[in-house]
């Protein structure tokens, strides 16, 4: 396996050369692979913003936006920038602080598991070992930032979309995390940058989405569930709830969670993409590639195509299953509360405790397939 | 004896969870089909056209009988109020007074507020020297609700036709489409629409009617031939 | 002093004062709502020190199981029985007071001392870092395989508790008992969850 280009090796040298301290130049590194990574899911945000309007109007043989820039590419932009300038309304017998604290509460822990996406060998912020288990961990916080806003805007709504929410969360917790647990006993390792690698011996047909066909559908589903997206969206089901926990809500503290929901569609979709199908991995090898062109594979022409390659090919595969769930949002319609429950405890929890245990003894019997 | 039993109802049991199971398996394997159909059918719809008409620039051609705004005609009003008397909220403000010299009514003012009108059509129906007549008009939106309070002059006015606009593009509405086009953004210049207009059935259904007509009376002229065939 | 370690400094610092000024907010607060939120903060902050020592799996567990579980039970509780009455005036409130502060001052002098006295050896020994998921995962299947299934067990008991006290108590009337020709069929009979009774 080659280590692929080291952007952070090369600029530490490179502020070392301008003659800082060692520590001071990783300081100085520290901030900017964060602003690159919160700028780019803000972007893929408005892409997705974007995507789903324009489809969401296919689907229904509307035109969707057209207007702000060409086929309406702007309209996000437009939305984003309405809702800044906006009276920021706090209701009269509100609790003020939680309030204001719950939406930050719903944003942040989504922003920080982009702390473990990798789009290349090195092109992720940080390689932490607990990798997908942090993920799963930061997840966990949102209940509570949303608990947190149903219950501060004193309205029947807001708690009850408030209380769903978090019921919903939990309860697609565990599936979700038994179908990742699967995931991680066949590549030996919590760390993506690992399970991405280990998809990536054979090409195409080593992603693990051949060997974890029931794991993945569960992941989706419970993905789906977890960004409350239809046919999950019961907390803002607005025929029952008005908009559920966010009625209240108006201004920026509003586009909080509209951005929180969408950042996290596109961060569970590029998760699905590197559990279960290959993350940056191409169908043909860069190895091969390289040679067909008579470069060697250590030099930077190359090196710097295989990062883009991986790049293009992991936002094209989250963006791939983010078309799925537009296309399944005018699909299915919303299921009751009670379906909910009964799906995620009696259909997913057995099902995915059934998966482990078919993987465990699988990957006793072939550990040449399922990992040893 | 009650082991016996309890052990067939175990038995049965087993079976009746495995059959449970068996149905639960079969009832979410045809939910995923009938998903996977249903994504299908979504998908189909992405690579149709749009059927938006946008508005200002394309609009629908209004039927024969649209009923729009009001058009009145102040030469020929009697101020006979049979209109305001079928109204059903008594809505038309004719004012006339009586010249005593010639004992007639005269005119003054007619107004109708179309805020408060709801194109019934009743006193178009009713208007004894047909001084009123409905248009295709349909855009009365205004900023003052008292603008739409509309005095003789202003009913009196013709609207500008859809399709003679030169800032609009003219579309025809479903029904006034040829046989299997169902977009009217791609219709063909001078198509005619499927079916017949309705003066077109009226003229046929006329002219069969004579022709029956001309028919009984030839029947009339030889029953006799009829009866001895019978 | 570098970088680093000032830098560990000052979220130590932060993350105990969070932690102290939290905990007590926890206790003293009137709301038992602002209670149940500043505790998960707590919680955070606590799995924020695991990360300063390097135990990252450690960390994440905690907000897991702490903060993701137990605390959004607790807001669960309290949101569904949030019933605003009158609480009755308990009776010697500040004796109560006093004795329980006067406990709880005993045991931090004391957890005080035993850290004033006992000879800390730094530093300690250096940490695993990533290795530390695979050393507690062979740790809970060899040496603390006894304890981690008892624990395992007593939240298996613990669930079936719960799911009987949520059942509610079921009456069967006493005709059906005393007659034996229903005695049989009273297993099969399909008992509903709330019984006519019990609603009134």
């Amino acid at each position: 396996m080659n280590s692929g280009i080291d952007l952070e090796m090369s600029f530490t040298q490179g502020v070392q050369n301008l003659g800082l301290s060692h520590e001071l130049a990783h300081l100085l590194w520290i901030p900017l692979p964060m602003l690159l990574v919160l700028v780019s899911a803000v972007i893929g945000v408005l892409v997705t913003v974007w995507l789903e309007r324009k489809i969401s109007a296919a689907a229904q043989q509307r035109i969707g936006p057209e207007y702000a820039g060409a086929l309406g590419i702007l309209q996000p932009m437009a939305d984003g920038l309405k809702l800044l300038v906006k009276e920021d309304i706090i209701p009269a017998r509100a609790d003020s602080v939680l309030f204001t604290v719950g939406p930050i509460l719903v944003l942040v822990p989504v922003i920080l598991s982009w702390l473990i996406v990798p789009f290349g060998q090195n092109l992720l912020i940080s390689n932490v070992g607990i990798g997908i288990f942090l993920w799963i961990a930061l997840s966990s916080i949102q209940p509570i930032g949303l608990l947190m806003s149903g219950y501060s805007s004193n309205n029947k709504y807001s708690l009850l979309g408030g209380l769903r929410a978090a019921a919903q969360s939990i309860s697609y917790e565990i599936p979700l995390a038994l179908a990742v647990l699967a995931i991680v006993m066949m590549s030996n390792s919590l760390s993506t940058v690992d399970i991405v690698e280990q998809q990536n011996t054979a090409g195409f047909l080593s992603w693990n989405i051949w060997r974890q066909p029931v794991g993945f559908i569960i992941f989706w589903i419970c993905a789906l569930a977890e960004c409350e997206r239809l046919p999950f969206d019961l907390p803002e089901a607005e025929e029952e709830l008005v908009a559920g926990y966010q009625t209240e809500y108006a201004g920026m503290k509003f586009a909080l969670f509209y951005l929180a929901g969408y950042i996290n569609l596109v961060l569970s979709a590029l998760l699905v993409s590197v559990l279960y199908l290959g993350g940056w991995g191409f169908p043909i090898s860069i190895d091969w590639f390289s040679s067909l062109i008579g470069l060697s594979i250590d030099n930077p022409l190359v090196q710097i195509m295989a990062g883009s390659i991986g790049i293009v090919m992991t936002i094209l595969k989250a963006y791939l299953l983010v078309f799925l769930a537009i296309l399944l949002r005018w699909t299915t319609p919303r299921v009751r509360i009670d379906q909910l429950l009964d799906l995620g405890w009696k259909f997913l929890l057995p099902i995915s405790l059934v998966n482990l245990l078919v993987t465990a003894s699988l990957k006793l019997a072939f550990p040449m397939t399922f990992g040893g | 004896m009650s082991n016996v039993n309890e052990a067939a109802g175990s038995k049965f049991n087993m079976l009746g969870f495995l059959e449970k199971v068996a149905d639960y398996t079969k009832e979410a394997v045809s939910a995923a089909k009938y998903l996977v159909d249903g994504l299908g059918v979504t998908f189909d719809h992405m690579r149709r056209r749009p059927v938006t008409v946008q508005y200002p620039y394309e609009k629908l051609i209004p039927s024969e009988r649209y009923r729009g705004r009001i058009h009145y005609e102040f030469d020929k009003c009697i101020a006979c109020e049979v209109c305001v008397r079928v109204c059903p909220i008594n809505l038309p403000v004719v004012d006339w007074v009586m010249n005593k010299e010639t004992k007639k009514k005269e005119l003054r003012n007619y107004s109708i507020d179309f805020g408060a009108c709801i194109f019934c059509g009743n006193c178009v129906e009713y208007c004894p020297t047909n001084c009123l007549s409905m248009t295709e008009e349909y855009e009365l939106a205004a900023f003052d609700r008292h603008s739409l309070n509309y005095d003789n002059v202003a009913l009196g006015r013709l609207p500008t036709s859809v399709t003679s606009d030169p800032s609009v593009r003219p579309l025809r509405e479903l029904a006034y489409l040829p046989d299997g086009i169902m977009d009217p953004h791609e219709l063909p210049a001078k198509q005619k629409r499927a079916g017949k207009l309705p003066s077109q059935i009226i003229k046929e259904l006329q002219v069969k009617k004579s022709q029956e007509d001309e028919d009984n009376n030839s029947s009339e002229m030889v029953p006799n031939n009829l009866n001895s065939t019978n | 002093m570098n970088i680093a370690y000032s830098t560990e400094l000052i979220c130590f610092l932060i993350l105990s004062a969070v932690i102290i000024s939290g905990s007590l907010a926890v206790v003293l607060l009137e709301n038992i709502v602002y209670s149940a939120f500043l505790l998960g903060g707590v919680f955070m902050a606590v799995a924020g020190l695991y990360l300063l020592l390097n135990a990252s799996f450690v960390a994440a567990a905690q907000i897991l199981v702490y903060v993701g579980a137990v605390n959004v039970l607790i807001l669960f509780a309290i949101m569904l029985v949030n019933k605003k009455e009158k609480l009755k005036p308990i009776e010697g409130l500040r004796t109560r007071k006093l004795i329980s502060g006067g406990v709880c001052g005993g045991l931090l002098i004391l957890l005080l001392r035993v850290s004033i006295i006992t000879q800390w050896n730094l530093p300690g020994p250096s940490s695993i870092g990533e290795e530390a998921t695979e050393r507690i995962g062979e740790h809970l299947f060899t040496d603390y395989l006894l304890p981690f299934e008892l624990a395992s067990i007593l939240l298996l008991m613990a669930m079936i508790g719960a799911i009987v006290l949520a059942r509610r108590d079921v009456s069967i009337p006493r005709d059906d008992i005393n007659n034996n020709n229903n005695k049989k069929s009273l297993s099969d009979k399909k008992i509903p969850l709330l019984s006519e009774n019990s609603l009134k």
